[in-house]
Parts: structure tokens; sequence; C-alpha cells
């Protein structure tokens, strides 16, 4: 018990708990709070709803609470993201694929394969020792670093994201490229494109036959329109 | 504000998202676990970039919401072609590549 993995500071004794209570008192603690709640309980909210649209509706909610949140760690661009991005464009496609298939669950939780599960939850239990010797610290926190004016800015952000990381941007742009096509190809339909393909060479074949009238290249079109499969 | 009371409430999102990722069996709702969990990694980086007064977390956290789009985009692609092919999104019978 004296030492969790190695991490320092294990022990919750170090520091004193009403010390470590202490700043929920204040008007940022109050904030915090009611934020953190709310994120907590639409997030379970989430996890344990039948019907797929609420599922969605409080993960958006979810999403609105942590970008309030980022809004309190000076994060004021990642806040905005956090609610184009996620609560609009990403929450918006989860939509249109609950449109396409909504169906209901007839079991809420599966238990299937029980040993496994078991596992899980001791890895969790370890997990949670590990993290607690990280988060919580030894003695009270001290006062945060003062932060620039700009910190959290999109210009500052953006000065960063483009003289620094300029090589991970890149890769994420082509990340999303890869993402785009490869939704296309996962999602379409190969009886539907065969369709497409035998539509189209009936339309080229009309527009042969109505360019050039002469009855010879009229019987050639209807042959090769007949090899693709169509009717007339 | 303290640290750790963000750290905790990461914790506390990562550990909802996994939970209904290894719980639930509808694919619909395993991708939103996925999304908790990329969320509660980024309030994480933030709380870190804040405490540090560097902005560094702040591009992986922009980074990792880049991610989560291109993830979501192509998972949910993958939720319709299963949808189309077998009628179902329940996670135990999609088990084609068992047999």
């Amino acid at each position: 018990m004296a030492d969790v993995a190695g991490t320092p500071g294990g022990n919750l004794g170090g520091a004193n708990v009403s010390d470590l209570l202490a700043p929920l008192a204040s008007g940022e603690g109050v904030v915090f709070l009611i934020l953190a709640l709310g994120v907590v309980a639409m997030s379970v909210v989430c996890m344990t709803r039948r019907n797929p649209v609420s599922a969605v509706m409080s993960l958006v909610a979810t999403f609105f609470g942590l970008a309030g949140l980022y809004a309190t760690l000076s994060a004021h661009f990642l806040a905005v993201l956090q609610v184009l991005v996620y609560a609009g464009a990403i929450m918006v496609l989860f939509i249109f694929v609950v449109m396409i298939v909504n169906r209901e669950e007839s079991t809420l939780v599966s238990l299937r394969g029980i040993p496994t599960r078991l596992l899980g939850v001791f890895a969790g239990v370890y997990m949670i020792r590990v993290f607690a010797g990280i988060a919580i610290p030894a003695q009270a926190p001290g006062p945060l670093p003062a932060l620039s004016d700009s910190f959290g800015t999109v210009a500052s952000v953006g000065d960063m994201l483009f003289r620094q990381d300029l090589f991970p941007f890149e890769a994420i742009s082509l990340l999303l490229l890869v993402a785009i096509v490869g939704g296309v190809v996962v999602s379409r339909s190969a009886r539907k494109e065969s369709d497409a393909v035998i539509a189209a060479d009936k339309r080229i074949a009309i527009s042969h036959l109505s360019s050039h009238d002469s009855p010879a290249e009229l019987s050639e079109v209807e042959e090769t329109s007949a090899a693709a499969g169509g009717h007339h | 504000m303290p640290t750790f009371y963000y750290l905790i409430l990461s914790f506390v999102l990562f550990l909802i998202g996994t939970t209904g990722v290894l719980l639930r069996r509808n694919a619909l709702v395993v991708l939103m676990g996925i999304e908790l969990q990329l969320n509660a990694g980024n309030l994480a980086m933030l709380t870190y970039s804040r405490a540090l007064g560097d902005e560094k977390g702040h591009v992986f956290a922009f980074l990792i919401i880049a991610l989560a789009a291109a993830e979501a985009a192509v998972g949910l692609a993958i939720l319709v072609g299963l949808f189309r092919n077998r009628q179902t999104i329940n996670l135990d019978e999609a088990n084609l590549m068992k047999r």
C-alpha cells in the first residue's frame, strides 16, 4: 500500500481533506461544481438510454457542459471548437445515422463472457488506484501560474499550430481526407453502383442514337446497350 | 480551481465512457462512449495546459477533435454498412468474421 506502481504520493494521507475541498466554496468552485455535475449526469444518461435519440441529445448536453469547462480553463478557442465541431457537426452525423438505423434494443446491457468482464473490473480498480496517486496531490496545491492575456485565443493557438506544429497539422488534414474517402467507400452500395453504371451506358447509347440517325448505327448501338444488360 | 478537480472529472468521464463501450451492445452507443473517452482525454490535456501555462496541450486537443471527427465518420459508415448487410446494429450479432 506504500507505493502504487511507482507513482509518488499514492496515499491520501499527505494532504488534508479540508484543504483539498476548500476551493469549492469560491465562486469559481460553484461554477465548476454545476458544470461538472451536469456533465457527469448527462453522460450517465447518455450511456443508459434505450432510445438512441435521447442518448444523442444528452451527449450534446454533455459536450456543451464540457465547452463551458474548457472556457473556465482559459481555452476559449477550444471551447468554441467543441461547440462547433462536436455539438454541431459530429452530433448531426450521429442523428442522421440514428434516422437510418433506428432500432430499439431488446437488452440494455449484454453480460456475455463474464470472466473477461471480471478481468476488466480488476483492471479498472487498479487503474483507479494508480490514477488517484497521480491526480490527488500530496500537499495542498499551490496557486496556478499567471497567464498572458492571449493564452488560449485563436491567435496564439494558431500561431503555435502553424509555426511549431505544422507537420502534425498537415498530417491530420491527410487523415481527414482518408476518412472522407473511407467513409464513402465503406458505406456505398455495390448493387446501386452497378445499376448506376448500366443506366449511364443506356444514356450514352440514347445520345448516340439521337446524334447519328442512320439505321446501321442504330442497330449497333442497340447491340451494345443490350450487352450492358439494360432494357429498352 | 486546483488541477486535480478537473483530473478527477476527466477520469470519471473516461470511466463512464469505458463502461458504455464495454457493456452496451448497440453500436451507436458504443461509438458515443468512444467520443466520451476522447473528450475526457481532451479535458485532461487542457487541464495540464492550464496548470503548466503551456499551450502545447491546446494543439493536442485540436488534433484530437479532428481525429474524433474522422473516427466518427468512418465508424458510422461501417455501422451503416453493417446495418445494410445484416439488418442489425447489435454488436453480438456482428460475427461474420468468426465463421
